[in-house]
């Protein structure tokens, strides 16, 4: 797979501006064509077609409109899109949907500002932080040589698992999401040498060409999971709680279980779908790792991952993790979710990720056993800034969820829960919703954002003087908290 | 002489100054699991029992924390004479920094009391000798009485005066080791001694390690006692040096070790320090413990009601107890939910209880049974009762004690799960060795007072007598002609009509003549094989004998039938093929004629590469089909990781199979000759498992499919969440939640569906019925699809017990496709249908025997309309 442009699906996707051109006043002189950088204006032979204002930087003129300047006719008009005042939201604000948008599309990063497509307003969290440069890094290093590869089994059993971005993609079950959307994740995950999880819904037929790079999920629920699920994959992940609604189950709404849905997971077609909190099977730190020895036995090369949200007790969970015989210990924190998530439980529960990821790290340093353990987080990871900031506070990876569905055309309206509420076919069920895109045209779509990331990832890695992701593992000095800065020079003052 | 409430108070307020400023701490350690086993015993036995379960149980500990607790002495083992052994507080310190003993000696132990005998605990010379990287605390004993004057002069300034003599006394040590651990352990940074038991007659040892290691470095293995409880630690923190925070914790002559974890260790911190109690070693065994001698010896409760406290019983069950115990327990409830312990836990208690001159061994779950456990009462020429996480341990503790001592069986007579919370037991037993008798006597009781018994009979230990042959010529033409299809089932009819009037010398005799049979041709060996199964699977009357005797002669022949089986790396014609722990690596596919693997699983580990599922796997992908697997000792995952398709390959299980069997099998059959573990067919797919016995918790969650048949009960919360097509027989009962978010579709639509048929077979085998199909509550709660078949003809099921479903009648379309799982649950049991459609004697149609619970769909789930089902 190469970048390649991936436009939008629909005839008039939304922009930051809404460009008008005065078919009265018009000449059709073609001068608007030439000037404008971002291919606005465009005709159909001798037509001048409606103008593809989505495409419109802005001022790209010294603070002023090329177009506008360089029209004899004074036919061109241009405006905010008024549109603008209902989408996005604090973590997901518009300009960040919008340029993730673009980055899928093209492939590039947007022109501007970086943090403009870095960062959030939530005020909190990863949108409190930011990147601190060394004034001049200690080694020389060209992008193009940052290794952005990591391991994923770091221990003296199970099957040996590197992946070549520091990334994976997080798990979303058939039912919450579309067959399309898996399909097309996978093939980036395939494509990018990296890894998608299933989520808790079953392993469509669809992912087989793609189980090298599949992670299968076993959830509380135990939904389509099977001996042979588990047996195909190289990954195994437990889930025993999500960021987004920690002490709760997964949640599939009665609407959301199709014919389709009901069929993969063996349940009642239209009836809510539960998983339990926690496992039925697993009330102690020796009842996980008999869970995890049981997953070793079916299937002994595979590299387990247990996923939880974080408690206040998180490290000890951690650390227990490792001596039951875990690979990887991913951390989901609670800024992701999807609407289907209660907001009640999203944004009132567990500790911020930001505290929790430094926490654990530490903890396992302590514990010795820091090298034999790969952390991963996750939980509202938007870009290339949050993925380093992840990774300088103590992670070795992320792992990324919401940031696919943007890719795929999300415009956050919230209504993941409902099977015939997504607009956009990415989270429904209904088989007409779903048939909206091409796995193929979805693919490229993230692996455009993912390309546009891994070129920041690079730059960012360059100047900090760091050849490889590896070496910012828990690198807090390439960071600054806006909350804390100064706070050390006022101390010693 | 005060009344209890204002002693209570008096104690309560005396223990103020005890307190520190601080809140409660924050718990130490996250800690679910461990693995922890007792026993109390009416004759005293050695130490080393208590070994072969520990090292078996090693998975559910890391090797961080062991220890063991030991109760009713020979007090010529100890060098004290019996008066000082009963009447003196047995005060151990461990000093994990030696030098401070002057000093601690000085300045608490010797003012505060008269002591009658000291010195430290023997061990070993060389820790690394046992295995153990960290040298043990040297424990110092000393037998002591409160110093008079002291004591006097305690009454007097904590407002105590009026406390009864023991009472008094009691308090004073408690308080004496509370200020020697506040200030020697919890307050340093450096922690430097802590009291490790103060009870009289009972003591407590632990050990960064495991809890093995504990009675072979203090030399216990020949060391005797009426009770032993052990417990592995698994703590989550890797760096442990010293074992403060080990269990078992005391409260002042009882020893508690835990298994599980609380989810409100900060409440139940707060509870304790509004009575002025604050904990020191900051796990949730220590808060336990005193939350247990805060009830019983502070407050004067009465067990049960101590039980109540501890084990609120709620919902349905509470409906169920009479009005006047509802109205005291409402009591206990409002005083003392606050200090209920929330979330998994299961306690075993070792006590000495002075004052009625008993020992006792108490196990108690919590009210939702989050926490795996066992109990078992032996009664013959001894009597022993037993409680674990694993029936496997308590099988390894009575085999072990069988080895060595003729007057035990390796079988109990009884084995049984508590019903947490419950109207019917309660949720906790005890066994107490009541030593007024002129031999001490074990009693097994309830919360509620109810006693445990088991039939009395004749024991004798396997081939422990000589054989006389049974004249009877049907029996002898039988065992003379080649056997046929019909030759098992014959002679086991045969068997099982006169077993009751033969003696152990007979059994002897048709053991013996069965081995000899089975030496005669391969067809004759898979003819015994099936016969002696039969024999050890159903129940039939046995007279006079004890029918776990008769059972260890049965498996005993069996046993040394299968081990009698050329091994896999020797040359041979025979279609029976032994592999076993040193042949393991030799596993290849079946030679010609080869058919049957035969694994004897002793020596194998538990789980993990080298574990004997992993042979299995490997064989039948070496095109193995058959296997009997016997001598199993808690090992698990047995028929996991074979894959898909796996049709055709049957595996047969004797012995203590272990957790997780069976889970995720998609074709095979597994038959199970005994009683079955926990977490049993977890996300089975297709296939079918057999248990002739009783199975653990959440069996089969998640399933999908297959077709299971149970003959005895299964324990908390089976079949949650599966959907799909099971079909499940469930001949007992269940604890609780069965078929919670059951979504198998319509079952006369493919779907799946669970039979629970509420019987037992007694002594006799003859089929009972248990006083209700269902005693607890949330049955096929939140169910979607499925449906339950409950037999059930006095309607004793009530709606309350449902959540989310109904009742409704059985059709005859309902009958015609339960039918077939109970014909086939008559040939694999006995269990005749004719028999259960059988009310007070009298044949009754089906529909007024069985009912049925189906699924509602609830509107606030259920958002889209019902169209096209396809």
């Amino acid at each position: 797979m190469k970048v390649r442009q991936a436009p939008e699906r629909f005839r008039n996707p939304i922009g930051r501006y809404i460009v008008l051109r005065d078919p009265g006043l018009c000449t059709q002189c073609g001068t608007c064509m030439k000037t404008c950088p971002a291919g606005v204006f465009t005709v159909a032979g001798r037509l001048a077609l409606r103008p593809k204002e989505w495409l419109c930087p802005g001022p790209c003129q010294a603070g002023e409109n090329a177009c506008i300047k360089a029209c004899p006719a004074e036919a061109i008009t241009i405006r905010k899109n008024p549109l603008l005042n209902t989408l996005g939201d604090f973590r997901w604000p518009v300009d960040l949907l919008l340029d993730t948008w673009e980055m899928a599309r093209t492939g590039k990063a947007p022109i501007g500002d970086n943090l403009r497509y870095n960062l959030g307003l939530s005020g909190g969290g990863f949108d409190r932080m930011r990147l601190s440069f060394p004034d001049k890094p200690a080694k020389k290093i060209k992008p193009d040589e940052v290794d952005l590869g990591i391991s994923l089994n770091r221990r003296d059993h199970g099957g040996r698992l590197d992946i070549s971005v520091p990334y994976y993609g997080g798990g979303m079950s058939f039912g919450s999401v579309s067959r399309s959307t898996m399909q097309a994740r996978a093939m980036v995950a395939q494509e990018t040498n990296s890894l998608v999880c299933t989520g808790e819904g079953g392993f469509p037929t669809v992912l087989y060409p793609y189980d090298k790079h599949v992670i299968t999920q076993v959830a509380t629920g135990l939904f389509g999971v099977r001996e042979e699920t588990i047996q195909r994959v190289r990954m195994v992940e437990f889930k025993y709680a999500q960021g987004a609604k920690p002490g709760l189950g997964g949640h599939l709404l009665g609407d959301k279980v199709t014919t389709a849905v009901a069929k993969m997971r063996e349940a009642v077609k239209g009836s809510a779908l539960f998983s339990p909190f926690p496992f039925h099977s697993v009330y102690s730190v020796e009842d996980h790792k008999k869970h995890v020895d049981w997953m070793r036995a079916i299937n002994p090369a595979a590299v387990v991952s247990v996923k939880v949200s974080t408690p206040t007790d998180v490290d000890m969970v951690a650390v227990g993790s490792y001596y039951a015989g875990a690979h990887v210990i991913h951390l989901d924190g609670s800024y992701g979710g999807t609407g289907a998530a209660p907001d009640i439980a999203k944004k009132n529960i567990a500790m911020p990720i930001e505290y929790a990821i430094p926490k654990v790290h530490r903890f396992l340093t302590e514990e010795g056993v820091r090298e034999r353990m790969t952390l991963i987080a996750s939980g509202g990871i938007r870009g290339a800034h949050d993925i380093i900031k992840a990774i300088a506070l103590g992670a070795d990876g992320v792992v990324i969820g919401t940031a696919d569905m943007m890719a795929l055309g999300c415009i956050r309206c919230g209504a993941c829960e409902s099977g015939r509420g997504c607009a956009r076919g990415i989270a429904t069920t209904d088989d007409e919703l779903a048939e909206q895109f091409d796995p193929q045209w979805g693919a490229q779509r993230i692996y455009n954002l993912y390309q546009v990331w891994n070129k920041q990832l690079r730059e960012i890695l360059a100047d900090f003087g760091l050849k490889s992701v590896r070496e910012l593992v828990g690198r807090t000095e390439f960071l600054v908290h806006l909350d804390y800065e100064g706070r050390e020079a006022a101390k010693n003052a | 002489m005060p009344n209890q409430a204002e002693q209570a108070e008096r104690i309560i307020a005396s223990r103020r100054g005890l307190c520190s400023e601080r809140g409660p701490g924050r718990k130490e350690a996250e800690e679910g699991g461990c693995g922890v086993v007792g026993f109390a015993c009416n004759v005293p036995v050695s130490g080393r029992h208590i070994f072969t379960p520990s090292v078996q149980m090693h998975n559910r500990g890391n090797g961080k924390g062991g220890g063991i607790a030991a109760v009713g002495f020979d007090p010529d083992q100890l060098g004290v004479s019996r008066e000082i052994l009963e009447e003196n507080y047995l005060l151990q310190v461990a000093y994990l920094n030696p030098g401070v003993r002057e000093k601690i000696e000085r300045e608490i132990i010797r003012p505060n009391y008269k002591i009658d005998h000291e010195g430290w605990t023997p061990t070993i010379d060389d820790h690394r000798d046992v295995g153990l990287e960290s040298k043990p605390p040297g424990v110092y004993r000393y037998f002591v009485r409160a110093n008079e004057k002291t004591l006097k002069a305690f009454a007097k300034e904590k407002g105590l005066e009026n406390l009864p003599g023991r009472a008094l006394e009691d308090e004073f040590v408690y308080q004496t080791s509370y200020s020697l651990n506040k200030k020697y352990y919890a307050s340093l940074g450096e922690k430097a001694a802590f009291v490790l038991s103060h009870g009289r007659n009972m003591f407590i040892l632990k050990i960064v390690g495991y809890a093995e290691q504990v009675a072979q470095y203090y030399k216990l293995d020949d060391f005797s006692a009426h009770l032993w409880i052990a417990h592995q630690r698994y703590p989550t923190k890797g760096r442990v040096w010293h074992p403060g925070g080990a269990h078992p914790f005391i409260g002042l002559h009882e020893a508690l070790v835990h298994n599980g974890d609380f989810a409100n260790y900060r409440a139940v911190g707060n509870y304790l320090r509004q009575r002025n109690i604050e904990p020191l070693f900051l796990t949730d065994t220590e808060v336990s413990i005193l939350l247990f001698d805060l009830l019983y010896r502070v407050y004067g409760y009465p067990l049960e009601y101590v039980i109540e406290a501890l084990a609120p019983t709620t919902e349905l069950d509470f409906d169920m107890l009479a009005e006047d115990k509802q109205d005291v327990y409402r009591k206990i409830q409002a005083s003392h939910i606050a200090g209920s312990p929330d979330g998994p836990w299961f306690f075993i208690i070792a006590r000495n209880n002075p004052a009625k001159n008993e020992f006792q061994l108490i196990g108690i779950t919590d009210t939702a049974m989050l926490r795996p456990q066992v109990f078992a009462l032996q009664d013959g020429q001894v009597q022993i009762g037993l409680v674990g996480s694993e029936k496997q341990a308590i099988d390894a503790t009575l085999q072990s004690l069988a080895a060595e001592d003729e007057r035990f069986s390796p079988i109990a007579d009884k084995y049984w799960n508590a019903r947490g919370g419950s109207h019917t037991d309660g949720g906790a037993f005890m066994f107490t060795v009541k030593n007024n008798e002129p031999t001490a006597k074990l009693v097994c009781t309830d919360k509620f007072g109810r006693t445990i018994e088991v039939p009395a009979g004749q024991q004798c230990r396997f081939e422990a007598v000589q054989a006389e042959a049974v004249e009877h010529e049907h029996l002898r033409s039988l065992l003379a002609e080649t056997p046929n299809e019909k030759t098992t089932a014959a002679l086991f009819e045969l068997a099982a009509e006169h077993m009751a009037d033969w003696s152990f010398e007979n059994l002897a005799w048709l053991c013996g003549e069965i081995e000899q049979w089975a030496k005669q041709s391969d067809y004759h060996k898979q003819a015994a094989i099936e016969l002696l199964t039969l024999l050890n699977d159903r129940k039939y009357p046995v007279g006079e004998k004890k029918s776990a005797s008769v059972l260890e002669w049965v498996r005993g022949t069996l046993d040394k039938l299968l081990l009698d089986t050329p091994k896999i790396n020797e040359n041979n014609q025979s279609r029976f093929c032994l592999v076993d722990q040193e042949t393991a690596k030799q596993i290849q596919g079946p030679k010609k004629g080869q058919e049957v693997l035969i694994i004897n699983a002793q020596g194998f580990s538990p789980e993990g590469d080298e574990a004997d599922f992993t042979v299995v796997v490997a064989a039948a992908k070496a095109g193995w089909k058959r296997f009997i697997g016997f001598r199993y000792t808690g090992q698990r995952f047995l028929g996991c990781g074979m894959g898909p398709e796996t049709e055709g390959v049957r595996i047969d299980a004797y012995g203590s199979s272990g957790d997780y069997l069976g889970s995720g099998i998609d074709g095979l059959q597994i038959h199970v000759h005994g009683n079955a573990q926990d977490q049993l067919g977890q996300i089975l797919k297709a296939g079918k498992l057999v248990i002739h016995g009783d199975v653990g918790q959440t069996f089969m969650y998640g399933a999908k499919g297959g077709e299971v048949y149970i003959l005895g009960n299964a324990a908390g919360r089976p079949l949650i969440n599966a959907v799909g097509k099971p079909r499940v027989v469930i001949n007992g009962t269940c604890l609780d939640f069965l078929a919670e978010s059951f979504m198998a579709g319509d079952p006369h639509k493919g779907g799946g569906f669970v039979i629970l048929n509420g019987v037992c077979l007694d002594e006799q085998g003859k089929l009972q019925e248990l006083p209700s199909p269902y005693p607890g509550a949330n049955l096929f709660s939140m169910a979607s699809g499925g449906a339950i078949y409950v037999r059930d003809p006095h309607k004793k099921l009530v709606s309350e017990q449902l959540n989310g479903s109904e009742f409704s009648d059985v059709t005859e379309q309902d009958w015609e496709l339960i039918l077939p799982y109970l014909q086939e649950n008559q040939r694999l049991f006995g269990i005749c249908i004719e028999d259960l459609l059988r009310v007070y004697g009298v044949a009754r149609p089906f529909e007024q025997v069985y009912r049925k619970v189906r699924a509602v769909r609830l509107s606030v789930l259920v958002s889209m309309l019902e169209d096209s089902e396809d």
